[in-house]
């Protein structure tokens, strides 16, 4: 497989949110990237729901067709639907089905009775935890691969959150320890990827849907909300931020296996991802506050295509039932950007988002486009594997953090962060080296086995 | 356009405010020399040292002395630092690795385990691989001397209820993400009241809310991993769920 090595984009300037070099056609004719921004809302069941197929379909149902009539009702001209899959509905493929076949339906009706311009995401869970079962041959893999072509044959994307190196990912971060975490993202998550994403475009062109993207929400989305706002003393920000810029190489594997956007939501390193392929990408940020919180609201949105909440529990609230009342909030925050798009302030209304998350954390800083677009730069100039551009990242990320004379400290991050930069220029030079050291050192680590990464 | 970073306050870093208040270094662990560089090994979360310590240390004192006096002290203090700010949830658990080593050591000198204060059964719930929240919580819980009986991520509601029979722990702790498959806990709950058994059963992490945990007998609210040595302190000096419920929670 090849790694990617040119840039979509010529400069970070040339990035902005609704429009993507390479704009996705749904089959249900919704253009993503083409120079408009629609809300992604994404309905969660309440626990108890998950008891049988029907209470799930149920809640579905009711989750699905509220945010449809909302959308009508207040007159959002489009919208993307998706369900993350809950365990059952992977675990038993059938349910994943009978689930994306009632949302589609429900969602043809809207589009033939006003007109809306809609599309339906189902991303199936990977239930493949890499301790406990072989990635590679294990009856939860076959689970994962049947629920895509499942729902293939009713969504319009298709998507996973995918668990390569979870296992020593999860002993790394607990640890600071950023050789182990370059190894579990870049190597294994790369790894398992290049394993399970060619299958994954193989059926959704089979069955005529998009596959859309992966995310490291299990790697670079856990350090991130360990490191969480202020007051938390979990994880560095520094840390974090640099498991983002590792994560650049492990989400693109998906990519260079054929996937074509929109990327998934909660893929935060999006932006990065964006600059290098030019794909129309989901993000999320102040809209989904609802699933968690985070220190980048606003520039979340500075180069979106889609604008999503996450995941928000059905509930009732004054204002409605939570899918509703957060498709109406999406809607008008995706109105906004479309109305300054409109307006030809497309750039000043980016620079009011980055501006808004620049200098508040380590996080929203290595997101602003220009940082972005250079950390991606990074990666494609040292393509000569996923050790390698993940490393250079890496090293960037650290590099730009520390040259921007605005960017503000603890005292306990920069010492951390000083000594990560050390730690990465100490690394092998090639891959293979890498991965003895790495095998030597996280051998023993529960559950990791080396075999299901073809190591 | 106006300069983008004119002084308009657009956001307050907190962090830093913190920042400035802190600097509190590791006190004094032991007045022997030997002992207190076995705990400054376990102060700094330096594994590799702390057991080259320990085994220099037996070479003239008693294992029981090195746990007493240097590891336990250590790891401590190493608390101490947690609870008022000056270390990060890492460093806690470099030293809870550096402390296992040491004991391991011990424990081969003394040719026997060290006596654990109690057990505590963990889980993650059916249905949920999302247990980095329970690795930290073993680890906590080790590190202050319990016995953790690990029953791992995905665990069927009969696995919870069979270990915390056979194993009798003061606490079982219960782990998820995700709001459909916490619905396990209650589920426990009676199962374990079915059999006699009082156990406080403290669920957190993720989307695990109070409200969901105080609806159930036995349930009692987990915020923070960082809470769990506290509260099986609690159980282990024999308060029961309610009264942990309403020191915990509430």
């Amino acid at each position: 497989m090849k790694l990617s090595d040119s840039m979509a984009y010529a400069s970070a300037d040339e990035m902005i949110f609704g429009s993507a070099k390479k704009p996705v056609t749904t089959r249900r004719g919704l253009v993503i990237g083409g120079g408009l921004v629609i809300p992604e809302v994404v309905p969660h069941p309440r626990p108890g729901s998950e008891k049988d197929l029907r209470t799930l379909l149920r809640e579905f149902e009711r989750a699905t067709g509220d945010i449809l009539e909302r959308c009508v009702s207040v007159g959002h001209p489009s919208v993307v639907v998706e369900n993350e899959h809950v365990f059952q509905m992977t675990d038993d493929p059938s349910w994943g089905m009978e689930i994306a076949a009632q949302t589609t339906h429900q969602i043809d009706d809207y589009i033939e009775k006003y007109g809306i311009k809609a599309a339906y995401r189902s991303t199936v869970a990977d239930i493949r935890k890499p301790d406990m079962v072989d990635l590679r041959n294990s009856d939860r893999t076959r689970k994962v691969l049947e629920a895509f072509d499942a729902c293939a044959k009713y969504a319009d994307i298709v998507s996973i959150e995918s668990l390569g190196g979870k296992e020593v990912f999860d002993y790394s971060i607990i640890r600071n320890d950023i050789t182990g975490l370059l190894f579990s993202q870049a190597v294994l998550g790369s790894r398992d990827m290049a394993w399970l994403w060619p299958q994954i475009v193989a059926i959704a062109r089979k069955r005529g849907a998009v596959p859309g993207g992966d995310t490291d929400c299990a790697q670079a989305n856990t350090a991130m909300f360990m490191a969480a706002g202020y007051i938390s003393k979990d994880v560095p920000h520094t840390l974090a931020a640099l498991c983002r810029a590792i994560a650049v190489g492990r989400s693109l594997v998906a990519y260079e296996c054929g996937a074509l956007g929109p990327g998934k939501d909660c893929g935060y390193e999006n932006p990065i991802i964006k600059a290098v392929t030019g794909l129309p990408m989901s993000m999320e940020g102040k809209s989904c506050a609802c699933a968690h919180s985070s220190l980048c609201g606003n520039v979340m949105a500075a180069v979106c295509d889609l604008w999503s909440n996450e995941a928000v529990e059905y509930h009732h609230m004054f204002g409605g039932s939570s899918p509703a009342v957060f498709a109406e909030i999406l809607g008008y925050d995706t109105a906004a950007m479309n109305s300054a798009i409109s307006l030809g302030y497309e750039k000043q209304y980016q620079a009011c988002l980055v501006t808004s998350d620049r200098y508040r954390s380590l996080q929203g800083f290595i997101l602003c486009p220009d940082n972005a677009w250079a950390i991606g730069k990074a990666v494609v100039d040292n393509n000569e594997s996923y050790y390698s551009r993940a490393r250079a990242a890496a090293i960037t990320c650290a590099e730009l953090m520390l040259a921007d004379s605005q960017v503000r400290f603890t005292s306990f991050e920069k010492d951390a962060l000083m000594g990560f930069a050390k730690e990465l220029d100490s690394l092998p030079a090639t891959e293979a080296d890498f991965i003895d050291l790495c095998l030597k050192k996280y051998g023993k680590v529960k559950g990791f086995q080396p075999a299901a990464y073809g190591l | 356009m106006k300069d983008a970073m004119s002084p308009v306050p657009i956001f307050t870093r907190y962090d830093l405010t913190i920042d400035a208040r802190r600097g509190e270094a590791a006190r004094r662990i032991s007045e022997d020399p030997l002992l207190q560089r076995v705990a400054d090994c376990l102060v700094r979360g330096d594994e590799e040292g702390t057991a080259t310590m320990v085994a220099e240390a037996l070479r003239s004192r008693d294992p029981r002395e090195v746990i007493d006096q240097s590891l336990i002290p250590g790891m401590k203090e190493v608390g101490r630092l947690w609870e008022i700010g000056e270390y990060f949830l890492p460093q806690v658990i470099l030293s809870s690795d550096a402390m296992v080593a040491g004991i391991t050591l011990c424990e081969e000198r003394m040719g026997r385990a060290m006596e654990k204060k109690a057990k505590v059964v963990t889980h993650t719930a059916e249905g949920d691989i999302h247990d980095i929240g329970q690795a930290i919580v073993n680890a906590l819980l080790r590190a202050s001397g319990f016995d953790v009986v690990n029953l791992g991520a995905d665990v069927p509601v009969d696995e919870v209820v069979e270990a915390c029979r056979v194993h009798k722990p003061v606490m079982v702790t219960g782990t998820a993400l995700m709001t459909t498959t916490m619905t396990a806990f209650p589920k426990i709950a009676a199962r374990l009241k079915q059999a006699g058994l009082q156990i406080p059963f403290v669920c957190g992490g993720g989307a695990v809310s109070e409200d969901f945990v105080t609806g159930f007998e036995l349930g009692v609210w987990g915020k923070e991993a960082s809470q769990a040595p506290g509260m099986a302190e609690d159980a282990l000096n024999g308060l029961g769920w309610s009264e942990m419920r309403a020191k915990w929670n509430g």
